[in-house]
């Protein structure tokens, strides 16, 4: 990739750059697809039933039957409903979810833009699917929508603040906001940044928990209370647009995470360099997808109250002090 | 201007391109697929069962005002923040003294938020 | 060259586009929807000036969070309010008079303005390290008294808000 965004545009690497473009998106859709799938039998089988096991064999076609048929979902829009910016929002909500994708690096040489500001780009598109969530709640014109929109707008951006802040540490020590600079110097370092960084890769975790409105921060769709909150209103292929962004908000978030802290491509052991990078990388993304979804079935769902005073009274002072340690320990040493 | 300047933010602009055209390509597919029959009630608001009372569209506590607040206040700070750590190498111990007393101040506002218990959510 | 005048057409677009329609809206939150996307013109059109920081900042700081801001705060008002009053007579005069009399000063001060002899050296990556030598060697006096500006605008937020709790 690297040669081809060294060339002056042409045709070639035009094609070249959208053709990847769409061979990522097909994949992150697959990844999506059976993403659901493992979630719904790694669930089952920790709570001793099978999951899905019908639509195939071993019921991997659940998830495509599962599409299928909300392809055929007939769209329904309420009456109350302000309908250009209730059409509006599932784009809005999903467009920055692909988006983001476009900095991340799976190898030193598989990577599609390598922008200076990678990190940052990251962080400032992501943030736009909050509009996308309050415009969606919003337009619905519905009293649970319009809660849980508010709700989930508010939970975002208080643990937005605490995800930016526990990456500075990361920052501080490599000097560069460029993804591929974090795991080079990583490489150099002969050391992944989880354990330099320990604090900031916690706040990192549970931030990034929140973001994605995971258990056990999944207050934003409380079935029980909400009635699945923001998105109430939405049938068929729209309301499929919002969890897509969720997913891919996963695949994207669990990328970023093993870039930031767990090395991205590099082995564990030199020994074991000649497995090639994007093993290693798509060994540590499953395993903080397994992550995500283990702590499903373990953690309850946190009390609203605790949940915003934990991101502003625990992780903020914590990520400052992070940042400052890691500042004082660089002069120092 | 740079050539790889230029293509990276191409990649970008097709990314954002693709992120729109997938809904939408796909909600048009879906339009010649689905049925279309709405009625009356299929278009009512939902609320748990019963007639919707009102509009929805009602005023929301100041509290969740003041946390967008915040967190204007802490995003603005962020943009201080990397690239100070991007820098610190070349700057050295001034900017050090220089940022703690950033987020000193910023910190006394949100013990001030703190005292006067606008992070509680009751 | 003709690529960099397509992005240009197409952001000037969405920006100008933006703000004619945040205008010409009749409810308060399709205004700040508006609103968003001209911030995203915006940033777009930094993007394009090759100043990336500039440009991202614009998306985390207005388009992610601003937007969001207004929105709590339309929220804490009648927010299914429709903008129905016009005003009629003079005023249309004198306001169309006070926009033509701010863009003559605007356009002369742009056309007069000096932009310095020789462009900044714009390297492949990393101007944010040379913005953060910037900001924190030369600009020292302006960076802290952002922070003493913060600091005033949240502990203001914070009394109007508890006045306005206890007015309840």
């Amino acid at each position: 990739m690297g040669a081809y965004l060294e060339q002056s545009l042409g045709w070639q690497n035009g094609f070249i750059f959208v053709l990847s473009a769409v061979i990522l998106l097909a994949i992150v859709l697959g990844f999506v697809t059976y993403s659901i799938y493992f979630q719904r039998k790694i669930l089952g089988w920790m709570q001793l039933r099978i999951g899905p096991n019908r639509v195939g064999p071993f019921g991997l076609l659940q998830t495509v039957a599962d599409v299928l048929k909300l392809l055929l979902k007939e769209d329904i829009i309420p009456k109350a409903a302000d309908k250009p910016l209730f059409i509006l929002a599932p784009v809005l909500a999903f467009m920055p979810a692909f988006a983001v994708l476009a900095v991340m690096p799976f190898t030193e040489s598989l990577h599609f833009a390598d922008l200076g500001v990678g990190l940052l780009y990251y962080i400032a598109i992501s943030g736009i699917t909050v509009l996308g969530v309050v415009t969606g709640g919003w337009a619905s014109n519905n009293k649970w929508a319009l809660i849980g929109a508010m709700r989930s707008a508010a939970q975002m951006i208080s643990y937005e603040i605490p995800l930016v802040l526990s990456v500075v540490g990361v920052i501080l020590m490599t000097g560069s906001l460029n993804l591929i600079d974090i795991v080079e110097k990583q490489k150099e370092m002969g050391m992944w940044f989880f354990i330099p960084q320990f604090l900031g890769f916690v706040i990192f975790i549970i931030a990034q928990l929140a973001e994605l409105s995971r258990t056990p921060f999944d207050l934003t769709e409380a079935e029980s209370e909400l009635i699945s909150g923001y998105h109430v209103e939405y049938s068929g292929f729209r309301w499929a647009f919002f969890m897509l962004a969720e997913y891919v908000y996963i695949f994207a978030m669990a990328s970023l995470t093993t870039v930031l802290f767990l090395g991205g491509w590099l082995p564990p052991f030199e020994f074991l360099g000649f497995i090639p990078g994007i093993v290693w990388f798509a060994i540590k993304f499953c395993a903080i997808v397994f992550f995500i979804f283990w702590l499903q079935a373990t953690f309850p769902r946190m009390r609203v109250d605790q949940l915003m005073q934990m991101g502003w009274k625990v992780l903020l002072p914590l990520a400052l002090v992070n940042i400052l340690i890691t500042a004082v320990l660089k002069t120092v040493l | 201007m740079a050539t790889v300047y230029m293509n990276n933010y191409l990649i970008v602009a097709i990314f954002l391109f693709l992120g729109i055209l997938l809904p939408v390509g796909a909600l048009t597919l879906a339009r010649f697929l689905r049925p279309s029959n709405p009625t009356e009630e299929k278009r009512k608001t939902y609320e748990s069962g019963v007639e919707p009372v009102g509009s929805s569209w009602v005023q929301f506590n100041v509290k969740y005002y003041i946390f967008a607040l915040l967190f204007v206040v802490f995003d603005v700070e962020t943009v201080f923040l990397y690239p100070w750590a991007v820098a610190y190498d070349s700057l050295g111990l001034f900017a050090l003294v220089e940022m703690v007393i950033f987020i000193v101040l910023l910190v006394i506002g949100l013990i001030y938020a703190w005292k006067k218990k606008v992070l509680e959510w009751n | 060259m003709s690529g960099e005048f397509i992005a240009f057409f197409v952001l000037a677009l969405l920006t100008i586009g933006g703000a004619v329609f945040m205008i010409s809206f009749t409810r308060v939150v399709h205004m700040v929807v508006a609103l968003a996307f001209t911030f995203l013109g915006i940033a777009g059109l930094y993007v394009l000036l090759e100043a990336e920081f500039v440009g991202v900042t614009q998306v985390l700081v207005y388009s992610g969070a601003i937007s969001i801001l207004m929105l709590f705060g339309i929220m804490l008002t009648r927010h299914d309010a429709t903008e129905v009053t016009e005003r009629k007579g003079p005023f249309k005069y004198i306001a169309f008079a006070g926009i033509a009399v701010f863009f003559i000063v605007a356009f002369l001060g742009i056309q007069s303005a000096h932009w310095g002899d020789q462009q900044a050296d714009f390297t492949k990556q990393n101007n944010v390290k040379e913005i953060g030598i910037q900001l924190f060697t030369h600009y020292v006096i302006p960076f802290e008294a952002v922070s003493v500006l913060l600091l005033v605008a949240l502990v203001g937020a914070i009394i109007l808000a508890k006045k306005e709790a206890e007015d309840e």
